[in-house]
């Protein structure tokens, strides 16, 4: 076990540059605030949902990703089920959310707000 | 005339007449408020947020054409696009240059409710709330299941 090296990591979250745009817009609106943090909850229909807020700080077990300049933080809860996601933002004129594409669920509520891993 | 004949024919019947000669009146007040609260839940209401998220978004004759399908996790589910067709079995409901419109079928199960611009940091769409014909729905408000 000794001198064994760490093995780089896969990041547990990948931003696409809608998202890294997106997040930075968001930012810029809350200066005071240091990232943005990703969560999720019980809830909907299919078991979890996903949230979303501002951070002001890094909580002890969040996990932190910089990608371009934006950090994330990863609810020490979230981590889990989130890795390996990739983080997307899409705009249309009537609707503009993230898209999270995750590998790990293995079923979705009909709108894709809810999940189960 | 007729009532003042009635209750002096029978002074002991008064209680009993009484109710029947006011049934007319009661009868004509009540048909003549149905109408005027079928048009108040017939409405559709739409919220600050919409009407300030449809001015921006909509030019011209474009409008916000709202349905009612069947589908999502709780058997109806709503249905949002950017429309410039009207149809001839649509209703529109417009306020301060903001449209909303809905097909006469999708409206019976969202008469009575609020079109919301809902913004959130995840997510920001049109939303259906306080649906007066709804049970409570998917968490997502896109689907819900309709009160019999």
């Amino acid at each position: 076990v000794q001198g064994k090296k760490l093995i780089p990591h896969k990041a547990p979250l990948v931003l696409t540059s809608n998202a890294v745009q997106k997040v930075k817009d968001l930012m810029k609106e809350r200066p005071d605030m240091i990232g943005v943090k990703i969560g999720v909850k019980t809830r909907g229909c299919n078991g979890l949902s996903y949230t979303l807020d501002y951070a002001s700080e890094k909580g002890k077990f969040d996990e932190e990703v910089q990608q371009d300049g934006v950090k994330v933080y990863i609810d020490s809860k979230a981590q889990l089920t989130l890795l390996g996601t990739e983080m997307d933002y899409s705009e249309t004129a009537l609707a503009s959310e993230f898209i999270f594409n995750n590998p790990n669920i293995k079923g979705m509520c009909g709108c894709g707000e809810s999940f189960n891993v | 005339l007729r009532h003042i004949q009635l209750s002096k024919s029978s002074s002991n019947s008064i209680q009993a007449v009484r109710p029947m000669i006011l049934m007319p009146s009661q009868q004509m007040k009540f048909s003549s408020q149905v109408p005027e609260k079928q048009t108040s839940t017939d409405v559709l209401h739409l919220s600050k947020n919409c009407i300030k998220r449809l001015q921006e978004i909509s030019s011209g004759s474009k409008f916000l054409r709202v349905q009612v399908e069947g589908g999502g996790c709780s058997g109806f589910q709503y249905k949002f696009d950017l429309d410039d067709q009207l149809n001839d079995d649509d209703r529109i409901f417009e306020e301060d240059g903001a449209k909303v419109v809905v097909d006469v079928e999708s409206l019976e199960y969202i008469k009575g409710s609020t079109i919301d611009f809902h913004q959130e940091l995840i997510r920001s769409a049109f939303q259906v709330v306080s649906n007066p014909k709804a049970e409570q729905g998917c968490s997502c408000g896109a689907s819900f299941s309709v009160k019999l």
